[in-house]
């Protein structure tokens, strides 16, 4: 095996929302939405974000293409510091660098057509001529599965599977080394989410793909990542290799979260840990721990310190003061 | 010795819209028992959820159009009712919780004002007894605060919603409580909350749930026994273990398999090919046939009828199980085979 070559680095992230109030909508507080997050991901290798309604990762994974400006932090993208960039820059890089969102129909112009929204990001790059760029799109258009007469059509004539493969058909465009793919198929029912994750593994092999896989569903995320990172509440706090986090997870909350979901096996029979009550806001998160309001085995320090996030082996990493001793 | 609660016979609601008659529930047969959680499976479109409404009353009529059959509950035949009796039924009989709390929910309402005006439509009381009534409600769905009463939805989080709704849901004690996707729009950690919220209610107070859900894993936790609908029709009803187990029909068993599992991890899932079928086309002969992978002749041509599997309650909308001939239901009171 060659040396894994790091794609990207996000190191330290926060994002702050200011919330104004008061007579002059002075700034009066802060929603710390994603708060001192750090990753690296490996060239071709798919990461996979998990964490509740929230919890910060779909804001990380916008932060990443600066489509949200980070408050602070660094994301080095192949050696470049990308906070740094001027717009301009940033929208250059932005052909490494794309997205695929959760709602294809809302991220698609309903009054364009299919290959209208293919060829747009190859205009916006200034890729190719006219005939060329038809070309193109007709050939990614048969890439993720559709027709070449499927790019005459509207968005509202196509079923949720078929928009999916139009945002990544679309994506794919410009030919980018990162993918962000922000709960691509959490819209999707079973049968077509299982014909989209495929695609999406046959097109990561076929072009030598690297993905940042955002999803709440722990089962999809299992299946298409090689790493594994859990936030809670704008903190990442564990982050392993697939199996390994799903056979030995370190942290309360990424073990009470592996044991709600229900499995499609009536025979299973499992410790189920239920979590009492919600997650905190973000605007006024806990002191110390912020998993420390709900966890089972909180003790003292957990309401005063927060910890660190400590590589407790074989790349394992977690935040929790169980851990450290 | 277990009563029938809700008996769905050769049930049939079509829509009538400009551009032709849509088929939503095309001839389903569904039971449930007292006391009993039943799961309704199948992906979008697939009929479940206008079958759940129609239970309810709910479909607006027009478009809407009962065809054929009956819905019976408690004896009662729901689809002749009068609008004045609905209201008797609803709420009261049969409750409903769905999806999304807050489209459910009135936001220029507090939660008390709904809550008592629900009590007050179906019992003689007072507005202090009705609010008394609707804080204990409160405290069997595990919200012990009475000033929830004073606040409004938009202030509480998706679980808590879905609580109050349950709550309200609970508040005249009906028999058959109908959960629309009850735990879709919640993070896992909610979902388990209120998945054992369910079961208790069930447990505690004996009531039936028909759990509608595309979501596999929540069936294969809640239900007894399992329906799966595909493109308006039951194509495969069996207890839980057996489905899941041993799945007939070739859609269920496709279904299973494209599931990513979170014990154990496959290279590839398994995908059904193509799409649900549009429902003012339906395919003619068996409609999950151009999908199917033992497809054969006969399945283009004629629509299979539920067959018997063996001996047990396990049904399955399949050629592969048999003629029409040979497999003739003859043993049981419900007129299984259709041609």
């Amino acid at each position: 095996m060659t040396a894994v070559e790091t794609l990207l680095e996000v190191k330290h992230l926060k994002k702050y929302y200011p919330i104004h109030g008061g007579v002059f909508g002075r700034k009066i507080g802060e929603v710390k939405a994603v708060d001192d997050v750090s990753f690296t991901v490996r060239k071709g290798e798919t990461l996979g974000i998990v964490g509740e309604s929230g919890c910060g990762k779909s804001t990380t994974g916008r932060s990443i293409l600066r489509l949200e400006e980070p408050t602070a932090g660094s994301i080095r993208f192949a050696d470049e510091e990308l906070t740094n960039l001027s717009g301009e820059n940033m929208r250059r890089m932005r052909r490494e660098i794309q997205m695929v969102f959760q709602d294809p129909f809302a991220s698609l112009n309903p009054r364009r057509t299919a290959g209208a929204a293919i060829i747009e990001p190859l205009e916006v790059h200034g890729l190719g001529n006219r005939q060329e760029r038809r070309d193109k799109m007709k050939e990614l258009l048969s890439v993720v599965g559709l027709d070449s007469y499927h790019g005459e059509r509207y968005p509202h004539q196509f079923s949720g599977g078929q928009r999916q493969r139009i945002g990544i058909a679309r994506a794919l465009a410009v030919q980018p080394k990162l993918i962000v793919a922000d709960e691509p198929v959490s819209a999707l029912d079973v049968s077509i989410q299982s014909q989209v994750l495929n695609l999406m593994e046959d097109l990561q092999d076929q072009f030598n793909l690297t993905y940042v896989f955002i999803a709440h569903d722990l089962s999809v995320v299992r299946h298409i990542s090689d790493r594994v990172g859990v936030m809670y509440l704008g903190g990442m706090v564990e982050l392993a290799d697939r199996d390994e986090l799903y056979d030995h997870p370190l942290h309360p909350y990424t073990q009470a979260l592996l044991s709600a979901v229900p499995v499609p096996d009536p025979t299973a029979n499992r410790e189920r840990i239920i979590l009492s009550g919600d997650v905190p806001s973000p605007a006024d998160p806990p002191q110390g721990c912020t998993f420390h309001t709900r966890c089972p085995h909180v003790m003292d320090v957990c309401r005063e310190v927060r910890p660190s996030f400590n590589n407790y082996g074989g790349n394992h990493f977690a935040a929790c003061h169980l851990l450290e001793k | 010795m277990t009563k029938t609660l809700l008996e769905i016979k050769e049930f049939k609601m079509h829509f009538h819209t400009d551009k032709g008659v849509v088929k939503a529930v095309d001839g389903i047969d569904l039971s449930v028992n007292e006391g009993e959680v039943v799961g309704l499976v199948g992906e979008s479109g697939c009929g479940k959820s206008v079958t759940s409404l129609s239970v309810m009353g709910l479909v607006p009529t027009p478009p809407g159009k009962v065809e054929a059959g009956s819905i019976q509950l408690a004896g009662r035949d729901l689809t002749r009712l009068k609008r004045r009796e609905w209201r008797q039924v609803r709420g009261n009989e049969v409750a409903m919780i769905f999806q999304e709390p807050m489209t459910s929910l009135n936001p220029v309402f507090t939660v008390g004002s709904q809550m008592i005006e629900a009590i007050r439509q179906h019992r003689q009381v007072g507005k202090k007894e009705a609010r008394h009534r609707a804080g204990e409600a409160l405290r069997e769905v595990g919200i012990s605060r009475d000033s929830i009463l004073d606040e409004y939805p938009h202030q509480l989080s998706g679980g808590m919603r879905q609580r109050v709704m349950i709550a309200m849901a609970m508040v005249c004690e009906p028999k058959l409580l109908i959960a629309d996707e009850p735990t879709t729009a919640l993070d896992v950690t909610i979902q388990a909350q209120i998945l054992d919220l369910m079961r208790r209610l069930n447990q505690e107070k004996g009531t039936a749930i028909l759990m509608i859900t595309h979501d596999l894993g929540v069936v294969a936790e809640m239900c007894s026994r399992v329906v799966v609908m595909y493109a308006g029709q039951v194509v495969e009803e069996a207890d839980v273990n057996t489905l899941f187990s041993n799945p007939k029909h070739p859609y269920t068993a496709g279904l299973l398999r494209s599931i990513p599992q979170l014990d154990k991890r496959s290279d590839r899932l398994y995908s059904i090919p193509g799409n649900v079928p549009n429902p003012r086309q339906m395919p003619t002969g068996c409609r999950f046939a151009p999908r199917c992978e033992h497809v054969q002749s006969i399945c283009l041509d004629r629509e299979p009828p539920l067959f018997h599997i063996t001996t047990g309650d396990h049904t399955s909308r399949c050629w592969l199980h048999g003629t029409e001939k040979e497999d003739v239901d003859r043993d049981s009171s419900r007129d299984v085979v259709r041609s």
